[in-house]
């Protein structure tokens, strides 16, 4: 009986060392990389302002298209006041964490605005802050992917 | 337990009412007994304002503070402000310059805004009508030190050129004074009676009269009358979009409350010609922004409505307003004579 009881508490014993010794286990955290960002597609406007004053229903943003491609052209459909008036090249500063944008119309010179690419009710939205006409009035247009 | 927690609260709220007493600096009042200046100017001109402020203090303790009394001039942005005004103050508490406020310093009490962004949040454009106006801030050149009970009864001596952008002008100026210690601090509960008032604690603003600047060769422009048509914005390109608003309730026109009316406009373009688009459609449309407000509305691109090439673009437009059917036009004051406006940025 004695014995018994001992072989028992050697039993438990075991079982305490492997469950303790599984139990512990090294987790390997990797990397993990952030995601290129991809804004190719056609953007329509969702929301528009002039020096804060909401222009939405104010113009007929409906027909205005800004089509990026994955070659890094961008092209303007229906065009309306926006950061350049011609199509040609955009490029991003950094494809993982961009914080500008600039976009290159054919023939002419960069033009460098703040990049923001919110997740709004699960969708990423482009808003662009800018200036096509006198540089004292401010426009944000706030972009969706179609 | 209770008991025991309750005594212990008691304590803690009257010890942190005694401390928060003692920290809080506060103003007895603060105000712009008056200011003097000429009613009118022409444009380029220098001209001598008078800015007459009384500060006193009046605060629990004997510590002694260090701040800044600010004033602040409300201008037509095309002043340029910073770059046409001086000031000096005299006073009981010693002489000096004003100085510009840096951009970048915070209000004290405005949740992080700045000096001027704070002033045109709380005063707006202060009863003016076109928003192309902005707060220039100056503070006193060195730091002043308070006590309780101190007084800063002074006056700022303002030279300003008027109109550096070339254009006669109309416009109520207005002043704030403030100081860098309290900011815009809204706490109009222990104003010390007549004749400071309430809203003379930690600050106060004063609106001037209608100052008019004459001559120059730019366009008149009107911030203290309403105007039959206005362009927002007022400083804008071909290539903005332009809200154009007509105000039928100024005077009698011949249009009779319609549901709408239509603009009729020629635009002059870089190389020289002329653009007309004089239509009643949903194109030329003037929307009434709610019924019998009075107020028309329409927002365009005038680079598209008239048409311009790529290479064009338009320097100036005349219009009139007109009715659906075209038959009544309504041009500058009520007059024959079109309405003008020029696409320009300064």
């Amino acid at each position: 009986m004695k014995r018994i009881f001992k072989q028992k508490q050697h039993l438990l014993l075991l079982a305490l060392i492997a469950l303790i010794w599984t139990s512990c286990k090294v987790d390997k955290v990797l990397p993990v990389n952030e995601s290129v960002k991809d804004i190719s597609g056609n953007w329509k406007v969702l929301k528009a302002s002039r020096n804060g004053t909401d222009l939405t229903t104010l113009v007929d943003f409906t027909q205005f298209r800004v089509k990026f491609d994955a070659t890094g052209k961008y092209t303007l459909i229906n065009p309306l006041p926006f950061v350049v008036n011609q199509d040609g090249n955009y490029k991003l500063d950094d494809p993982n964490y961009p914080f500008k944008i600039a976009f290159t119309p054919q023939g002419g010179q960069a033009v460098g605005i703040v990049f923001n690419y919110p997740i709004v009710g699960g969708a990423r939205q482009l808003n662009l802050t800018f200036s096509p006409g006198c540089s004292l009035n401010s426009y944000t247009y706030t972009l969706v992917k179609e | 337990m209770r008991t025991r927690l309750h005594i212990k609260g008691k304590y803690l709220w009257s010890s942190c009412a005694l401390i928060l007493v003692a920290l809080v600096f506060s103003f007895c009042h603060t105000k712009i007994t008056g200011v003097t200046g000429p009613p009118t100017a022409t444009v380029g001109q220098t001209i001598n304002i008078g800015v007459d402020v009384d500060v006193s203090t009046n605060y629990f303790g004997s510590d002694t503070y260090s701040g800044n009394v600010i004033i602040a001039v409300l201008l037509p942005k095309g002043w340029k402000g910073r770059e046409n005004m001086t000031a000096t103050y005299t006073s009981g508490k010693g002489n000096g310059n004003m100085v510009f406020t840096p951009a970048s310093a915070i209000a004290p009490n405005t949740n992080g805004l700045t000096w001027a962004v704070a002033l045109k949040n709380k005063f707006q454009i202060a009863g003016n009508l076109i928003d192309d106006m902005e707060w220039v801030v100056m503070q006193t050149d060195q730091p002043l030190k308070w006590q309780n009970g101190d007084k800063f009864v002074g006056n700022c001596a303002i030279k300003l050129k008027v109109a550096a952008d070339g254009n006669a002008t109309s416009f109520k100026p207005a002043y704030v004074v403030a100081q860098t210690l309290d900011g815009l601090k809204d706490d109009p509960g222990v104003a010390d009676g007549a004749p400071w008032g309430p809203d003379a604690v930690y600050h106060n603003l004063y609106k001037g009269d209608c100052f008019t600047v004459t001559g120059g060769d730019g366009d008149f422009v009107d911030f203290c009358n309403p105007q039959l048509t206005s362009i927002d914005p007022p400083k804008s390109l071909d290539n903005d979009f332009i809200t154009l608003t007509y105000n039928n309730t100024i005077t009698n026109t011949g249009l009779d409350n319609p549901q709408a009316v239509y603009l009729c406009a020629t635009a002059t373009t870089s190389d020289g010609k002329t653009l007309t688009v004089c239509e009643q459609t949903d194109k030329t449309k003037l929307t009434q922004t709610g019924a019998k407000t009075g107020l028309y509305k329409l927002t365009f691109w005038p680079h598209q409505f008239f048409g311009a090439t790529a290479s064009q673009t338009i320097v100036s437009m005349s219009y009139y307003i007109t009715n659906q059917a075209g038959t009544i036009k309504v041009g500058y004051g009520g007059t024959s004579d079109p309405f003008t406006f020029k696409f320009r940025c300064t």
